[in-house]
């Protein structure tokens, strides 16, 4: 991945203020005054971006499922190899698909007239749907360019280059997070993070924050990602003088865990304890302050990790102004999407799972008062085949993804619907979905609702400027 | 420390006395140890009760936790934990019957075949009912009329994953590189559905090897015994794909029998220039330093493709040469800033355990998933969260010196503020209290624990190698004595004082970081 931007004095000096914000000695003699001067934005509202992440690849086609009988019809020869409306194959039934019809309020008439429903257990995200909170972003993917059956079948990869390493999890996994494969340190929503350093003067660690492991996507150039557990920030007991009497044992402990050291892996090391240290009481300080009502903190429900990542982002939400906060991006994920078998077994409950987070997080946002100022929407490895291995689907590129909030411009389609085939030129074999709409656009227009200008783009997404529209309009 | 888990007296005293190589050589002769598999029959859980606990996936954790903390066989279960981040198969998404012995008769393979050849291995574990079922092999269908295709996954893994890798690389292990300086796919997805072919028409063999099932009253369908666990996955012509086949340059005719065809096909990836420098790099990765040299990667790729009798694949080449090589020998040197690995949370917890002697009362080594972050190790011996492994080795710390000097640290990607605090927790509770059944003894510290310097010394040099400065363990070094420890003091007034300094020293990044 080339260097999308250069080191710019702003960073520079957000770099400084970051590091002042940890505790450790900045190289650079700055002020505030001079930050701000430099800042990209200084915002002065609130706004959160989340990222959901499927991980593994989700089955588009029985996320977002072909409804009007002459489509569905196509789908389900091709997932179940014979006609029929009942479950057969990795074709869902036609009848448990009336409940989660979808009856757009505007937007295009979708190739081939198509109806869509979404899965069966996606029922509060029709609700959603239907109340203009939730729009369908279709066959979004990674793209260097505009990019057509024929370029794509093209040796000439000089003027048709292709992502890297396609199909490939880990690989594409990076690619949606960062625009680069396996490697790469920088992603977008830390890029964003970066530009918003500066109005999070507080706190700017917590600019960039995963409530799952550790993912690309929430480290910025600057920006750094800090990691939260569903449960909130984890205090070390032995330097906590509640937990630990001896003041002798914790002196030592906490010498031995936060020595610098000039061995890089070990300073590293000594690096994250003493951020860990030092934003615990932080942000359990503030978290402390928000909680949710009794029938919102059900709706999260239990046993479900995604809905237990999303309860603590909006706990995390809660304390933006304990925090002094004004620009957040959140990750959070779900794993067990590559589906290769047992489909039709364990993508429902997947299902299930992402409806009840997004859900209750909704709720949640609404009940802080911040509906319409934090925007979610999910990723994915890539979507997958729409033909069938016998009880599963394969690797493939472009899907159909959601984007939620209350400043989406929620209750209809965006972007082009791909045929349902496995033979068309908007598909590159067994309904692998060559996107029609790239990440590039979709991460842009989400990009320029959390406050980023156009001429910042191509910082953040490198080849923005290969597409001729940046504001997809769903938000 | 490379080599092993822990430094037991006996081979720190036989690896002066005899050298390096003749120490390997005695190890690789040395009967290996029970296996899991025979573990799990001998604590009784292949039984067949209407409690049902062929269901229950815990007792896989309690058996990998059995066999890493006890047996001598130290060389061979170490590398053999390297292999199953290389080969990966999770515990996890097992389900169905006795997920503990499919996972068991995994890591059986591994044992079994750590000091043999990869060819054997690679297919070995192609045909293991773990792996089957991890990637898909299991119920693999050849095309049919309606669109239906052969299910890619594992087609797609074991070149990427467990062979030749994403590019084409030079014998040093470094990318080659075209016209314009890039990188070479060493595949493309028509290779992968070509070769998806050759891996249908497998499924569980139930039968085989006394395979048999019961009917049970609590059931309307009968019950398996676990021998399908152990079996190779049987092949059945009639669901096996007979057309062509042509990937990587490689072609097998269509109407190849299918166990033919297998042998054509991992014999091209065995046999391919990638491989042997692609695993070089990720077991030195494993075993002795995130950042080799591509000399070093030279060296063992080289062993790999003859280990000097005209073989390939030797693994014992491999393990020698890795753990011979003059850069895993050499002495730290303080202006060297970036040599070594992160310690994974799965080698500190176990080197600790085998350390300070441990114990169970019971045999039950009740042990579970340690996975979590928040108050376990946040890493579980066979339960990667994907066959990614827990940390993929081109992995990059964002925001670090170690980006900015280009180098990778595959372990850092378990790092973060969550995991750093969780594991320092589980491990003051555990070097005390032990888990379960299972109890640390510090049996050979006890008798000396009222002598500070020694204890101190003792564990320096078995738990960092004596690698903690003069500062850290002076800072132990005064806590320790402030305990007041005497030899009249109580065994527990002893053991909180040898938990407590060894703790301390788990936490220390000078010992975190294996050098």
């Amino acid at each position: 991945m080339s260097e999308p931007c250069k080191w710019t004095r702003r960073l520079v000096l957000q770099r400084g203020l970051q590091l002042g914000a940890m505790g450790v000695a900045t190289p650079l003699a700055i002020n505030l005054a001079a930050v701000g001067e430099a800042a990209a934005f200084d915002a002065t509202d609130y706004k959160a971006l989340v990222c959901i992440f499927m991980y593994g690849g989700n089955d588009y086609a029985n996320t977002v499922v072909p409804y009007d009988p002459t489509n569905y019809a196509l789908y389900h020869q091709i997932r179940a190899g014979t006609g029929g409306e009942a479950a057969a194959g990795i074709a869902l039934a036609r009848a448990d698909l009336a409940a989660t019809a979808l009856a757009p309020s505007g937007g295009p008439v979708l190739t081939d007239n198509l109806q869509y429903a979404l899965a069966p257990e996606l029922i509060g995200l029709k609700s959603l749907f239907d109340t203009g909170k939730l729009a369908v972003q279709l066959n979004v993917g990674p793209l260097i360019k505009p990019t057509t059956l024929a370029q794509y079948n093209s040796t000439n990869k000089v003027t048709n280059p292709l992502p890297p390493k396609l199909f490939s999890h880990n690989d594409q996994q990076s690619v949606w997070q960062s625009n680069g494969s396996e490697g790469s340190t920088i992603g977008w929503g830390g890029r964003l993070g970066d530009i918003a350093l500066s109005s999070n003067s507080g706190n700017a660690l917590l600019t960039c924050i995963s409530a799952s492991g550790n993912a690309v996507f929430v480290a910025g150039r600057d920006a750094l990602q800090y990691q939260i557990s569903p449960g909130g920030a984890i205090r070390i007991r032995g330097i906590d003088p509640t937990q630990t009497n001896w003041a002798a044992l914790r002196s030592a402990l906490n010498a031995l865990i936060t020595r610098d050291s000039t061995h890089l892996f070990e300073k590293e090391y000594a690096v994250v304890t003493r951020r860990s240290i030092e934003f615990e009481s932080v942000v359990n300080d503030a978290l402390s302050g928000v909680n949710l009502s009794a029938p919102t903190n059900a709706l999260f429900g239990t046993g479900n990790p995604l809905a237990a990542q999303m309860k603590i982002v909006a706990r995390l939400i809660g304390a933006r102004s304990a925090l002094n906060l004004k620009r957040q991006v959140f990750f959070v994920s779900i794993g067990g999407f590559d589906n290769h078998n047992l489909l039709m077994q364990d993508h429902p409950k997947l299902m299930q799972r992402l409806n009840e987070a997004m859900s209750a997080f909704y709720a949640a946002t609404a009940e802080l008062g911040v509906a319409n100022q934090v925007t979610t929407f999910t990723a994915s490895d890539f979507g997958r085949t729409l033909s069938s291995n016998a009880d599963g689907s394969d690797h493939g590129w472009g899907g159909h993804h959601f984007v939620m909030g209350g400043a989406v411009n929620g209750g209809r389609f965006y972007g082009t619907a791909p045929h349902v085939s496995i033979q068309t030129d908007d598909q590159v074999g067994q309904g692998r979905l060559l996107p029609s709409t790239s990440i590039d656009q979709f991460a842009a227009t989400l990009a320029r609702w959390f406050g980023c200008s156009v001429g910042e783009l191509p910082g953040i997404l490198p080849n923005v400027g290969n597409f001729p529209n940046t504001s997809l309009g769903f938000v | 420390m490379q080599a092993q888990f822990s430094a037991p007296d006996a081979d720190i005293a036989s690896l002066k006395t005899e050298g390096y190589v003749p120490w390997l050589n005695a190890q690789f002769a040395a009967v290996p140890g029970q296996t899991g598999v025979a573990w799990l029959d001998s604590r009784g859980h292949n039984s067949i009760t209407s409690e049902q606990r062929y269901f229950w996936p815990q007792f896989g954790d309690f058996m990998i936790w059995n066999q890493l903390l006890t047996g001598p066989d130290q060389l061979r279960k170490r590398v053999a934990f390297a292999l199953s981040q290389f080969f990966v198969v999770s515990l996890s998404p097992i389900d169905g019957f006795y997920p503990p012995y499919v996972i068991g008769a995994y890591w059986d393979v591994l044992t079994a075949n750590a000091f043999g050849n990869f060819r054997t291995l690679l297919e070995k574990l192609t045909l293991n009912a773990g792996m089957g079922f991890f990637l898909n092999t299991k119920g693999n269908l050849k095309e049919d009329a309606n669109g239906r295709q052969p299910d890619e996954n594992y087609a797609r893994e074991v070149m990427q994953l467990f062979s030749i890798g994403l590019y084409e690389l030079n014998a040093d292990g470094t990318h080659r590189l075209d016209a314009n300086n890039q990188p070479i796919e060493t595949y493309g997805q028509s290779d992968i559905t070509n070769l998806a072919r050759v891996f249908t028409g497998y499924d569980w063999d139930y039968l085989s090897n006394g395979g048999n099932f019961t009917d049970v009253a609590w059931h309307d369908y009968d019950v398996p015994n676990t021998r399908f666990a152990t079996n190779p996955m049987k092949f059945t012509a009639g669901n096996h794909s007979s057309l062509a086949v042509s990937f990587l340059g490689t072609n097998i005719p269509a109407n190849t029998a299918g166990p033919e065809a297998l042998r054509i096909a991992l014999d091209a990836l065995f046999n391919h220039a990638n491989t042997g420098p692609f695993f070089a790099r990720q077991m030195i990765q494993r075993l002795v330093t995130s950042n080799p040299s591509p000399e070093y990667v030279g060296r063992v790729a080289a062993a790999f493709a003859n280990n000097g009798a005209n073989v390939r694949g030797d693994l014992k080449a491999v393990w020698t040469a890795i753990l011979t090589d003059d850069e895993a020998r050499a002495m730290p040197v303080a202006s060297d800033t970036l040599t070594g690995k992160l310690r994974e949370p799965v080698v500190r917890f176990v080197q600790w355990a085998r350390t300070a002697g441990v114990s169970s009362a019971d045999g039950d080594y009740e042990i579970y998933d340690l996975s979590g972050s928040d108050s376990a190790l946040g890493q579980s011996a066979l339960r990667s969260p994907s066959v990614f492994n827990f940390y993929r080795p081109g992995y990059v710390p964002p925001n670090t010196g170690i980006a900015t000097a280009g180098k990778q640290a595959p372990e850092f990607q378990l790092l973060n503020e969550t995991t750093t605090a969780g594991y320092i927790n589980f491990m003051q509770w555990v070097t005390r209290g032990g888990y379960n059944d299972f109890k640390p003894t510090y049996a050979a510290l006890l008798p000396i624990a009222h002598d500070v310097p020694a204890v101190i010394a003792w564990l320096n040099l078995r738990l960092t190698a004596n690698q903690l400065s003069a500062d850290s363990l002076m800072v132990i070094q005064n806590l320790a004595a402030a305990f007041g420890v005497t030899t009249a003091s109580t065994d527990s007034q002893k053991l909180d004082l040898l938990a407590t300094v060894a703790w301390l020293m788990l936490c220390s990044p000078e010992y975190l970081v294996q050098k």
